[in-house]
C-alpha cells in the first residue's frame, strides 16, 4: 500500500485522531464515574456516622453503651445490609462490632483496628483477607460531658468495582470496534471520493505529444474534481496549441531557411570557383562554404525531426523481416567497416516480422551501425544481432570501442546533444543522427536503449513490437 | 543549348542563371508561374528547371501542362520541401529529376549536363570503356582480358559509371542510384567504395579510369581527367 497516498493519509489521520478522542473521552468517563461513585458512598457512611453520634453519643452519659448498642442494632441492622460498623472507645477497647452479613461476604470482626492517627473526620479503603474491599468512613466523636470514641462505618465497595470493571470491559472492546468500522467506512468513502482522480490520472498518462487531441474524462459531480479535470484539459488545450505552433514553427522555419541556404551555398561556392581569386580569401571563403554545408544538413535533419514529431501517417507501413533488413543493410555497410579493419559481424537468423516504413527502419540501422564504426578504433569489432523475445523484435549493435561516459547516456538521444562538447575535425555530423533514431523508434511504438562501459563498447538495443501474426500476410514488402 | 528557368526566388534564379551561363547554357529565366508557363509552351526548351513554390501558377501545375502537351524536355524540380510523397507524385506527373534546396550547384550542373546528354540508354549487354569490358548479363568485367572479382556492390556502382563514360556522377546520385535514402548522411562510403574499386580496376594499370572530380564526384572515362 502507497502510504503516500492522499486516501492513506487521509484515513490514517482521521482514525487516529478519532481513536484518540475515543481514549480520551473514555477514560475521564470512566474516572468521573469512578470518583463520583466512591464519593456518593463514603458521604452515605459519613452521614450515618453523624447520625449515631449526634443522637446517640452525645447522650450516652445518660443511657450507657448498651442502649447505643442496641440502638445501632435497631436502626442500622449492619448484617442484613451488608455494613460494617466498630465503635471504639478513646483508649482502643472495643464497645461494638456488628456482625457478619447474612451472605457472609466478609467478617466485621477481621477488619484490621486503625492504626492511624485519629482525626476528627477520616475514610480509607481496607483490603480484606476474603479478597473483598471495605470503604471505611471513620469518625472521632468527643461532646461535653461524655467519653470520647472512635466511630467506623464501612460499605463494600465491590458493587461499584465490578461495575466500573464492567464498563471498562465494554469501553475497551467498544472503542476499538467503532474505529475500525470508522476506518473502514471512512477508506471505502473516500475510495469513493477518489475515483475521479484515478480515472483522471490513467487518462492523463495515455495523453502524448501524438494525441494531444485527446481529453481527460469529466464527470460532472460539480465538486473540485469537475473543476480539476476541467483545468487539466484546458492546460492540455494549451500545449496542444503551442505544440502545433512549435511543429508549424519547425516546419516552417526549415523551409524558409533552404532559400537562403541555396543562396549562400551557391554565391560561396561560385567565389570559390573563381581562378582570379586570392589563395588565402579563397581558404576563408572555402571554410565558410563548409559551414554553409554543415547548416544545411543541420536543417536537413531537423526536417526530418519535424515529420517524425507531427506523427508521420501510417498510410506506407508495410508488414517487413527485421532480421532480413539488418542483414543486407549490414551488408551495404560492410565495406566502411572493413576500411578501418573492424569486424563487422551480423547474427539474424530468424525472420522477425515487424510493422513500419521499411526506409526508417533502416535508417535506425545505418545511423546506429555508422555511429558503431565512427566511434570503433581500426581493428575493432561490431556486432549486429536480431532476436526475438517475448512479443518483440530486437536489434542490437553492439562494439568494443571508445564507449560513452556515463554521464552522458542519459543524454545521447537528446537533440544537438554531444558527448564531447566540441566539434570533431572532420566531422559533419549535425549531432542529430540517435536524435533521429529515438524519434523513429517513438513514431514506431519501439524503445531504444544504449548501454556502455567507457574504454570497452557501447550497445544500442531497439526493442520494436513484433507484428500480429494473426492479420492477413500482406505484402512482405522490403527494400534492399 | 536552351534551358528555362522558373524560379521565383530572385537571388536563386541569378545564382543558377550565372552558374548555367559560365557553362555556355542559354537561360531564359522566369520569376512566376503563368509567365513560366507561356515561355515552355511557347519556345522549344532543351531542359526546364521548375521551382514548385510559384506564385500565380505552381510548379507542378506547370510540369503537368507540359507533359499534358506530349511534351518529351526534361524536367528537372527544385523544392524546397523534401517530403517523400512530394517527391513520388512529381516523379508521377512525369519529372525527371529532382533537387531539393538548399543544394551545391555542382550538383545541379552534374544533374543538368545528365539530363540533356541523357539520349539512347546503352541497352547492349556489353559495356566497354577502353580496355575495360563488363558483361551485364553475367556480372563478369574484364580489364586488358584480365578477369576482375568485384564485389556486387562494387559491380553495380561500377556499371552505373559505366553506363555513361565521360560524365561526372555527383556522389548523392550514386547513393541514389546504388544505395538508398537511408544512406544520404553518409556519403563517404562511395568515397571508401570507390577507392576499393580503383585498388582492384586501376591500381595494376598505368593508363587510369577512375577519375575522381573534386568537389562533385566520379566519373569513368578513357581519356584523361579534365
Amino acid at each position: 500500500m502507497n502510504t503516500r497516498s492522499i486516501k492513506f493519509r487521509l484515513v490514517a489521520w482521521y482514525a487516529g485522531l478519532l481513536s484518540v478522542i475515543f481514549v480520551l473521552l473514555g477514560a475521564s468517563f470512566y474516572l468521573d464515574l469512578r470518583n463520583f461513585l466512591q464519593a456518593d458512598l463514603r458521604q452515605a457512611q459519613a452521614r450515618r456516622a453523624r447520625l449515631l453520634c449526634n443522637l446517640l453519643l452525645a447522650r450516652v452519659q445518660q443511657t450507657g453503651e448498651a442502649y447505643v448498642i442496641g440502638q445501632i442494632k435497631d436502626w442500622f441492622a449492619p448484617e442484613s445490609n451488608d455494613r460494617f460498623i466498630r465503635l471504639t472507645r478513646a483508649d482502643g477497647t472495643l464497645v461494638y462490632v456488628s456482625g457478619a452479613p447474612k451472605d457472609g461476604s466478609f467478617n466485621p470482626a477481621d477488619v484490621p483496628v486503625f492504626s492511624g492517627p485519629k482525626a476528627a473526620e477520616s475514610w480509607r479503603t481496607q483490603k480484606l483477607s476474603g479478597g473483598n474491599t471495605l470503604l471505611i468512613e471513620g469518625l472521632y466523636f468527643k461532646s461535653a460531658g461524655n467519653p470520647a470514641y472512635w466511630v467506623e462505618f464501612g460499605s463494600l465497595l465491590d458493587p461499584v468495582e465490578s461495575m466500573l470493571q464492567h464498563l471498562f470491559l465494554q469501553l475497551a472492546l467498544g472503542l476499538p470496534l467503532a474505529a475500525v468500522i470508522i476506518t473502514v467506512g471512512g477508506y471505502l468513502l473516500v475510495q469513493r471520493a477518489l475515483r475521479p482522480v484515478q480515472l483522471i490520472t490513467s487518462a492523463a498518462e495515455q495523453i502524448t505529444q501524438l494525441n494531444l487531441s485527446d481529453r481527460l474524462p469529466v464527470a460532472k459531480s460539480g465538486d473540485e474534481l469537475e473543476q480539476l479535470s476541467v483545468a487539466l484539459n484546458r492546460m492540455i488545450a494549451r500545449l496542444d496549441d503551442a505544440f502545433q505552433n512549435s511543429k508549424r514553427f519547425a516546419a516552417d522555419a526549415s523551409h524558409d531557411l533552404r532559400t537562403p541556404l541555396t543562396v549562400l551555398r551557391g554565391e560561396l561556392e561560385a567565389m570559390v570557383e573563381d581562378p582570379q581569386l586570392d589563395e588565402a580569401l579563397r581558404g576563408r571563403l572555402a571554410s565558410l562554404l563548409e559551414e554553409a554545408i554543415h547548416l544545411s544538413k543541420i536543417v536537413d535533419q531537423l526536417f526530418v525531426l519535424t515529420k517524425l514529431d507531427s506523427g508521420e501517417a501510417r498510410k506506407d507501413w508495410t508488414r517487413f523481416d527485421l532480421a532480413g533488413l539488418v542483414q543486407t543493410t549490414t551488408e551495404q555497410m560492410s565495406l566502411l567497416a572493413e576500411d578501418k579493419r573492424i569486424v563487422l559481424s551480423c547474427q539474424a537468423f530468424e525472420p522477425a516480422l515487424v510493422q513500419g516504413d521499411s526506409s526508417r527502419i533502416k535508417q535506425v540501422i545505418v545511423n546506429l551501425l555508422d555511429n558503431a564504426i565512427k566511434y570503433t578504433p581500426p581493428a575493432g569489432r561490431v556486432q549486429v544481432r536480431v532476436l526475438r523475445a517475448d512479443g518483440h523484435a530486437l536489434l542490437e549493435v553492439e562494439d568494443n570501442g571508445i564507449g560513452i561516459p556515463p554521464a552522458a547516456l542519459p543524454h545521447i538521444f537528446e537533440r544537438f546533444y554531444r558527448v564531447d562538447k566540441a566539434r570533431a575535425a572532420g566531422d559533419e555530423s549535425a549531432g542529430l543522427g540517435l536524435a533521429i533514431v529515438k524519434a523513429i523508434c517513438t513514431a514506431h511504438g519501439a524503445e531504444v536503449e544504449a548501454f556502455s562501459a567507457p574504454g570497452a563498447g557501447s550497445r544500442f538495443r531497439v526493442k520494436i513490437p513484433l507484428a500480429n501474426q494473426e492479420i492477413q500476410k500482406s505484402n512482405p514488402a522490403m527494400r534492399s | 543549348m536552351r534551358i528555362l528557368l522558373v524560379e521565383d526566388e530572385q537571388k536563386v534564379a541569378d545564382i543558377i542563371a550565372r552558374g548555367l551561363k559560365a557553362e555556355r547554357f542559354a537561360v531564359d529565366v522566369c520569376h512566376d508561374g503563368p509567365q513560366g508557363w507561356e515561355m515552355a509552351s511557347t519556345y522549344d526548351y532543351d531542359l526546364i528547371i521548375l521551382d514548385l513554390m510559384l506564385p500565380g501558377l505552381s510548379g507542378a501545375e506547370i510540369l503537368e501542362r507540359v507533359r499534358r502537351k506530349n511534351s518529351q524536355v526534361p524536367i528537372l524540380i527544385l523544392t524546397a520541401r523534401d517530403r517523400m510523397d512530394d517527391k513520388v507524385s512529381n516523379f508521377e506527373r512525369g519529372a525527371d529529376d529532382y533537387l531539393t534546396k538548399p543544394f551545391a550547384f555542382a550538383e545541379l550542373r552534374v544533374r543538368v549536363k545528365a539530363l540533356l546528354r541523357r539520349g539512347p540508354v546503352n541497352r547492349s549487354s556489353i559495356l566497354r570503356v577502353g580496355d575495360l569490358e563488363l558483361d551485364r548479363l553475367s556480372q563478369k568485367v574484364k580489364r586488358a582480358g584480365k578477369k576482375i572479382d568485384l564485389t556486387g556492390k562494387e559491380y553495380a556502382l561500377l556499371e552505373y559509371l559505366a553506363t555513361h563514360p565521360g560524365r561526372v556522377f555527383s556522389r548523392t546520385m550514386i547513393i541514389e542510384h546504388v544505395w538508398d535514402q537511408s544512406f544520404q548522411g553518409l556519403t563517404n562510403i562511395v568515397d571508401v567504395y570507390m577507392r576499393h574499386l580503383r585498388e582492384k580496376l586501376d591500381d595494376p594499370h598505368a593508363h587510369k579510369l577512375l577519375h575522381t572530380v573534386r568537389g562533385v564526384g566520379y566519373s569513368l572515362s578513357d581519356e584523361a581527367a579534365a
